[in-house]
């Protein structure tokens, strides 16, 4: 997994890539959450994950929850089918805030 | 006559093979607990539960035993008119025999025939399988915390009996029977000494890993005894084996070690 | 299992012998990778026999598993635990630890193979609780579940590890036909969101003809026949037949025959 925070316009961007498996996901959810503690919105881009695994969404859970704690914007980006199928299964698709394009998320800032 | 001949062949050979089972448990847990991760709560939690499950028992079987030593003592001392010897007699007797037998024989009876049941119980349930199929070792898991937490409990509560029977023998002998306080404790001090502390402690030591080992083996390999086919009953009368063969083990085993350590 | 493969389970020439008896003769099976294989029979059939020779539980006497490029026949301990750490099991009765909560039962592969952090374990159990509808149960012990209760807390530990082969053994037993039937959704489900490959050893028939992608027939240790239901279902071999027909019992014959058998009489 490559983990990549860039700093935009008034939000950060998570760009994420490869595998989100129980090795990885700590470190995802590491800079999630220090990404928060800097008090910005924050987006995830998904666009290039190939697997992410229940650690992996239970991170991007816990994100969320920290988000609403301190009232940022918090969003996934381009998540694919098979991650879509995931988050149906686990009941999560209504919970999480999901957007196709950058500008649909600066929208909501 | 043929029939009884290979039935005692079969049952030598299945005493063998339990004794076998439970030797190589012993290395396995030994082994298991010397891998990381180091885990001391499992061990901790278990020493809890064997000792505190026994804790009350102890206690009043230890007052009662010293007071019963008093008695006895008493009364053969005071044939010799020797009186003064019986704080010597009962700290001898405590420390070096009934200290250490006791207290194991208490253990077997409550924290032994519960850890047969629960292990014999998650034997026949499928607990066991589970726990293999999640690819955790019921050696690490299960066997090697309770082993540890007897051999360090037994001595523990040993220690906690030989202290209560010391004081049921002062009771008896000084309040009841007027013997002179000093000379029960001068007795008690000058008689003990370090052999016989040893003596005491080595044989709870090895009498808590005795009764830890025989019972988490008749539990955990029920399935491969007839009493593992029989469901609840099974679990009964494995339990019941296990006390049994607890109990003569410590006798046994505390007579050998006796001999061996003159 | 390499990428060409399209079997997730290749058995070959399985024999089991229990001292002088003969459990399971040269069995052959292939189970697909993301497909639901239901290995069915009657009791006795040797379907456990072979499930637990699967999983490891039983060295085989000669033969070959391979499982996840491992074969399980003649792989060491060690071997064997790596293997088990991308599989789930969902056991008959559940197989709870009894002395821990649900919550604790799920959790335990996690705390035993990860160093996640706890609040990521909680996160986790408590999605796979919510996929088996098993939420508010979260502190409750084994004991204090029914049996639909039970087997849902036993799948939300075989999955807890998003494992690529689930394998249930008699998932439907003791189980009413609605909660059964929620059961079977699940198992499902399960194949086609998580892409799972799921081995099921049963012999309810309603179930097995819902769930099944493949069926493999199992009698006095051989297997009889392998198919999809539809090639089951037409198949010409009488036993079979016999199986998914349930014949009702023929009707009594020989009355005076019948009423000596019933009073013990002459």
């Amino acid at each position: 997994m490559e983990c990549n925070l860039k700093s935009e316009a008034g939000f950060d961007l998570l760009e994420l890539a490869g595998e989100v498996d129980l090795h990885f996901s700590p470190k995802l959810r590491e800079t999630v959450l220090a990404s928060l503690k800097n008090g910005k919105p924050l987006l995830i881009d998904m666009g290039k994950v190939s697997y992410i695994d229940s650690s992996g969404i239970a991170s991007l859970v816990e994100g969320f929850q920290a988000a609403k704690t301190a009232k940022l914007q918090y969003g996934l980006l381009d998540i694919s089918k098979t991650a879509m199928q995931v988050l149906t299964l686990t009941r999560l698709d209504k919970i999480f805030e999901l957007y196709t394009s950058l500008d649909q998320f600066k929208l909501k800032l | 006559m043929i029939k009884s001949i290979e039935n005692l062949g079969a049952w030598v050979l299945d005493v063998l093979d339990q004794t076998g089972r439970t030797s190589l448990m012993l290395l396995e847990a030994i082994w298991e607990i010397l891998q990381p991760p180091y885990r001391f709560y499992p061990i901790v939690r278990q020493m809890y539960f064997i000792g505190a499950r026994s804790l009350t028992l102890i206690i009043f079987s230890g007052i009662t035993i010293g007071m019963v030593l008093g008695l006895q003592f008493y009364n053969i001392l005071q044939r010799f008119g020797s009186v003064d010897l019986l704080g010597s007699g009962v700290a001898l007797g405590v420390i070096r025999e009934l200290g250490p037998v006791m207290t194991a024989l208490m253990v077997v009876g409550r924290a032994g025939s519960s850890i047969t049941a629960e292990l014999g119980i998650m034997r026949i349930t499928e607990q066991v399988d589970a726990l293999e199929c999640m690819a955790v070792s019921p050696d690490k898991f299960l066997i090697a915390p309770k082993v540890v937490a007897g051999i360090l409990s037994v001595p523990l509560l040993t220690m906690v009996f030989d202290f209560v029977a010391l004081y049921g023998g002062y009771f008896v002998g000084v309040i009841m029977f007027g013997v002179a306080p000093g000379s029960y404790m001068n007795g008690m001090i000058d008689a003990i000494e370090m052999p016989d502390v040893r003596l005491g402690l080595v044989k709870s030591l090895i009498f808590g890993g005795l009764v830890t080992l025989i019972a988490c083996s008749r539990g955990f390999y029920i399935h491969l005894t007839r009493a593992g086919s029989q469901g609840a009953e099974g679990v009964s009368s494995a339990t019941t084996d296990a006390v049994v063969l607890s109990s003569i083990g410590v006798l046994f085993a505390d007579f050998l070690i006796g001999a061996l350590m003159k | 299992m390499t990428p060409d493969n399209p079997n997730a389970i290749t058995i070959r020439d399985l024999v089991v012998d229990y001292g002088p008896r003969r459990i399971l003769h040269s069995v052959n099976l292939d189970i697909p990778l993301g497909q639901i294989m239901v290995i069915m029979g009657q009791s006795g059939a040797g379907k456990s026999t072979l499930l637990r020779c699967i999983l490891g539980l039983k060295k085989p006497s000669s033969g070959s598993i391979h499982m996840l490029g491992t074969d399980i026949a003649t792989a060491t301990r060690k071997e064997i635990y790596d293997v088990r750490k991308h599989i789930g099991v969902a056991f008959q009765g559940g197989a709870l630890f009894s002395s821990m909560t649900v919550a604790e039962n799920i959790q335990l592969p996690l705390r035993e193979h990860t160093n996640l952090d706890d609040k990521t374990i909680e996160i986790m159990t408590r999605i796979k609780l919510d996929m088996v509808d098993m939420l508010p149960a979260e502190h409750l012990m084994p004991a204090e579940l029914s049996g639909g209760m039970t087997k849902r807390a036993a799948l939300a530990r075989a999955i807890i590890m998003d494992p690529k082969l689930l394998f249930f053994d008699e998932p439907s037993s003791g189980l009413d036909p609605s909660t059964a039937a929620e059961l079977d959704q699940l198992i499902i489900t399960l194949k086609n969101s998580m892409g799972m490959t799921i081995v099921v050893v049963t012999h309810e028939l309603d179930s097995i003809f819902k769930i099944a992608d493949h069926i493999a027939v199992v009698h006095q240790g051989n297997i009889l026949e392998t198919g999809t239901p539809q090639q089951i279902t037409a198949s010409t071999n009488p036993e079979i037949q016999g199986l998914l027909n349930r014949k009702p019992r023929e009707n009594i014959v020989d009355a005076d025959a019948h009423l000596r058998r019933l009073t013990g009489g002459f």
